[in-house]
């Protein structure tokens, strides 16, 4: 009975081990040896059970919970599987406008074009285009299973930048750095340390008046701590903003200034206005298959309330396997079983015994009164 | 028992195997990955003010030039860029994208140095981006069918833009859409 419920409560934590994958994946626990591990020995003792149970050891319930075992080691096996074989949790960042490559997935990412305003909407998607398959358009905040895989728009901080010359003409923007030369948004693919602050940050560059811009990016808690008028005041809108750094070619400073979203602000002789929003990457996590989980947790469900329909008589004082039958060969007719049962040889309910008021006593207990000879 | 233990073993050695990364970044690649992908094609304005877009021309073979007035190199290239424009004026559409920069600028530049060829005004730098430009000027060859030939990341001389181009003009007309 103990190991009944024993694999039962293993196979349970081992399907809730599993159901986290898809519930809060993008964890790196699910690659762990610690998780394979669990779910390996979450499987030995669910085996070990099924086998003592298919020899008969636990009764027809243990026959019954067979159904429940096989929806557990499916439902294991399939986290195992999406946790050695499927991609590692990531995150594929790309510059709006461009396609990248994800073998993970078998795909190719394109990350939407984006202007300023639909940056400050955070309102753009990605399209995998999958070979010998459909494209697949993935819309902010929504997720998708992919094979092996969970995918997930994943919004981050990101600014669309202009720069200005001193006549208001137009300037270009390179990010000599990063991966996407002539891209004027920001990704903030980095994290600077800055006193108690751990805060994200991109460099780009105007280089037709040689200046090297520094953006980095607080979000409104963060402004909040500042000892800055205009931080301060930043931080009760509730918006992210940028403390941006200029220097010249040869690195020498030319000035720092904080810029609320689509404000424009001199510095370094230019005119910076960067709007501020958020640029979707791409989360990948393993998953396990949507169709393993499906039939093995019915059959998990299906087998457990299968056994209880087995064990259901038993608790009414019926006929069930852990019953002790009724004791007829020894008191044969003496109206009542061990059990308090009615036993063969007992008269039925409703009979003429029954009705008579006369208490039917028992052979046994009478002791041989009606033999006693009248005198 | 013995098996259930062999199994967990091996379970549990392949816990270690680590999966490869998905892909932590851009593939980088360049102008040139792009041959045999359909030319993204954005609408932007010339310097005199009139929308133009690479689709416009799509039936003709397009050398498209990314560059800036401030990029030296770009500067170097013009001189042949122009002089190619003007030999294969029959045949090939020289359109040059100007990355960011106000179209008075691109104007100013374009009439001071002779450029004839049409100077299309990228303010938002769609094009840069589009095609991977890991720096300027690049260029890129469109066919008639509207699909990338090939890229070039840096200046040419007027023999290479020749040898860069011809391979587009190879292909057979009915193939245009």
């Amino acid at each position: 009975m103990s190991a009944r419920y024993a694999a039962l409560a293993v196979a349970g934590l081992a399907i809730a081990l599993v159901v986290a994958q898809d519930v809060y994946p993008f964890t790196p626990l699910y690659h762990t040896w610690q998780y394979a591990l669990a779910l390996a020995i979450a499987l030995a003792v669910v085996l070990a059970y099924a086998n003592a149970a298919r020899r008969g050891e636990d009764g027809i319930t243990g026959k019954r919970l067979l159904v429940a075992m096989a929806g557990a080691v499916i439902v294991d096996v399939a986290g195992l599987a999406s946790g050695l074989l499927g991609p590692d949790t990531g995150s594929v960042i790309g510059t709006p406008g461009t396609v990248v490559p994800v073998p993970a997935l078998g795909a190719a990412a394109f990350f939407a074009p984006v202007d300023d305003a639909a940056l400050a909407r955070g309102s753009s998607g990605v399209t995998l285009r999958r070979r010998n398959a459909g494209e697949v358009a993935l819309a902010p905040a929504g997720r998708r299973v992919l094979g092996e895989s969970l995918v997930y728009l994943e919004p981050r901080p990101a600014a669309y930048v202009d720069a200005f010359d001193e006549r208001g003409g137009h300037l270009t923007i390179t990010q000599p750095t990063n991966a996407s030369f002539l891209s004027p948004v920001l990704l903030f693919r980095e994290r600077q340390r800055i006193g108690a602050f751990d805060v994200p940050f991109d460099t780009f560059a105007a280089p037709a008046r040689h200046r090297i811009v520094r953006a980095l990016y607080f979000t409104p808690r963060e402004l909040a701590q500042f000892s800055h008028a205009g931080a301060a005041a930043l931080a009760g809108k509730d918006a992210p903003a940028l403390i941006l750094t200029a220097a010249d070619d040869a690195g020498k400073p030319l000035g720092i200034t904080l810029a609320a979203s689509g404000q424009s602000v001199a510095l370094g002789g230019i005119r910076v206005r960067a709007t501020i929003g958020t640029y979707p990457a791409l989360a990948i996590a393993a998953a396990p298959a949507t169709w393993a989980l499906v039939a093995g947790i019915l059959l998990f469900v299906a087998g457990i309330v299968w056994s209880a329909i087995a064990r259901k008589p038993e608790r009414a004082g019926g006929l069930g396997e852990n019953s002790v039958p009724p004791r007829t060969s020894q008191r044969e007719g003496d109206g009542l079983g061990e059990a308090g049962v009615f036993a063969p040889g007992t008269p039925a309910p409703g009979t003429l015994a029954e009705q008579s008021c006369t208490p039917i006593v028992p052979d046994a207990v009478t002791g041989g009164f009606a033999s006693v000879p009248t005198t | 028992m013995r098996r259930l233990l062999v199994i967990a073993s091996v379970m549990f050695l392949s816990a270690c195997y680590n999966a490869p990364d998905p892909g932590s970044g851009p593939s980088g690649g360049g102008p040139g990955s792009l041959a045999g992908a359909p030319a993204p094609s954005f609408d932007v304005v010339r310097t005199d003010g009139r929308p133009d877009s690479l689709a416009r021309h799509r039936g003709q073979v397009v050398l498209v030039n990314i560059w800036a007035t401030w990029c030296p190199p770009c500067r170097e290239e013009m001189p042949a860029l122009q002089r190619f424009a003007r030999e294969n004026a029959a045949n090939v559409v020289v359109l040059g994208i100007d990355q960011g920069e106000s179209a008075s600028v691109a104007q100013a530049y374009a009439r001071e140095r002779g450029v004839t060829f049409p100077i299309l005004v990228d303010e938002k730098q769609q094009y840069g981006r589009a095609y991977a430009a890991p720096g300027m000027p690049v260029s890129v060859v469109v066919g008639r069918d509207g699909r990338v030939v090939n890229g070039f990341d840096g200046a040419m001389t007027l023999e290479q833009m020749r040898a860069f181009v011809a391979p587009a003009l190879k292909q057979p007309q009915h193939g245009s859409v």
